[in-house]
């Protein structure tokens, strides 16, 4: 009985409004329906930025530069479609575009450096430490092209699935599934190279 | 919560649900485990964790909502925004009907003359040269000049040859 009760008091989740809501307030002219929606997708903008770009204060300013646009594009949104999905695609293009130009930086200022291999003893026993996996993921992912990284990061990290991921970028499902592909095989080349005792994993499961 | 125990008896390669990988993102004992068991699983134990920007939820909000004032403010200071291709061709074209239009009307209310052919214009022209040469020629007298006079074959012209050199050149 007191649990029947409880369950009709309205909670703040209950009333709380949903994406689509808070888009047709703030098309009113609501700026506190803005906010709201801000704080709600931070994390989820941020995360995405941040295991995209690598870096948090790059991921920071590239996620406020989301919100940015969101603001300038929001009439263009189509309500009869998952608000995530338009603002997952947000992301990834503005984060894209990011990486496409660092990279071209990183190249001219790099272009006569060479990798110098982390020496590590390969019968060392493997210990896997959660902040370990951050900064090898980091170190390995640089020979992933940017559309391969935020494939990589939205089916891997933010488990979504191939199609969502096709919607998103605006590609086959196909494509999708390739880029993980090679993803995939790269990065695991560059754990072998790199980090031969994280690749004895996949070597010893065989 | 799923329980350690219950992840490392259920765990099999390739099949770890959202469950399963919820409880790999935030046990770090059963990380190990997990990664003998399907390596694939090594870059997804960092999914799944809500990550903050630096600084906190809170100042990052403020800051987007600061830009967006700012972006506010400067779009309704700046000019309305420019044309688009098609809108700037409607201008181009409404303009220069109107010209068009006024030039018309213009042509309509102050007629101009058309110039009239070459050789009427020739025709038309004054000859001062001929009248100044006929009343100085008839005028004309000369103690050292020999003027002689054409014989007339019935008609108006008269003419007349005049040797003298203190005759004007430009006569």
């Amino acid at each position: 009985m007191a649990a029947e009760v409880l369950r009709m008091i309205p909670t703040k989740e209950s009333v709380e409004l949903d994406d689509r809501q808070l888009v047709e307030q703030i098309r009113q002219g609501d700026d506190r329906a803005f906010e709201m929606l801000v704080r709600r997708k931070t994390s989820k903008v941020y995360g995405l930025c941040y295991r995209v770009i690598g870096n948090g204060e790059d991921a920071k300013d590239i996620s406020q530069l989301v919100f940015l646009k969101l603001w300038e594009n929001l009439e263009k949104y189509d309500a009869t479609y998952a608000f995530d999905t338009w603002l997952y695609r947000m992301v990834t293009n503005v984060a894209i575009d990011f990486m496409r130009s660092k990279q071209s930086r990183d190249n001219a200022v790099n272009s006569n450096l060479r990798l110098v291999k982390t020496s590590v003893d390969p019968e060392q026993t493997v210990t896997v430490a959660r902040k370990e996996v951050e900064s090898v993921f980091n170190a390995v992912s640089n020979v992933l092209s940017p559309k391969q990284k935020t494939i990589f990061v939205m089916s891997e990290m933010e488990d979504l699935r191939s199609s969502e991921i096709a919607k998103v970028l605006g590609c086959r499902e196909s494509t999708v599934r390739n880029h993980l592909f090679n993803a995939r095989k790269l990065m695991q080349a560059q754990l072998r190279k790199r980090f031969p005792e994280y690749a004895r994993l996949w070597e010893d499961s065989r | 919560m799923m329980t350690c125990h219950y992840f490392r008896t259920n765990l099999q390669p390739g099949n770890a649900d959202a469950a399963m990988l919820e409880h790999l993102r935030h046990c770090d004992a059963c990380l190990d485990f997990a990664m003998s068991v399907d390596p694939d699983l090594f870059f997804r134990s960092l999914g799944g964790e809500e990550l903050i920007p630096p600084g906190g939820v809170d100042a990052f909000v403020g800051d987007v909502m600061s830009q967006v004032r700012v972006h506010d403010a400067e779009a309704s200071l700046a000019p309305r925004r420019a044309a688009s291709a098609w809108q700037r061709w409607a201008i181009a074209a409404t303009v220069a009907a109107g010209f068009t239009g006024a030039t018309i009307a213009y042509r309509y209310e102050h007629p101009v003359q058309a110039p009239a052919p070459a050789h009427v214009m020739a025709a038309a022209k004054p000859r001062p040269a001929a009248t100044a040469t006929k009343s100085f020629v008839e005028t004309y007298s000369s103690h050292d000049a020999t003027i002689v006079e054409m014989p007339n074959d019935g008609s108006d012209t008269k003419v007349v040859m005049i040797f003298d050199d203190k005759l004007p050149a430009d006569l």
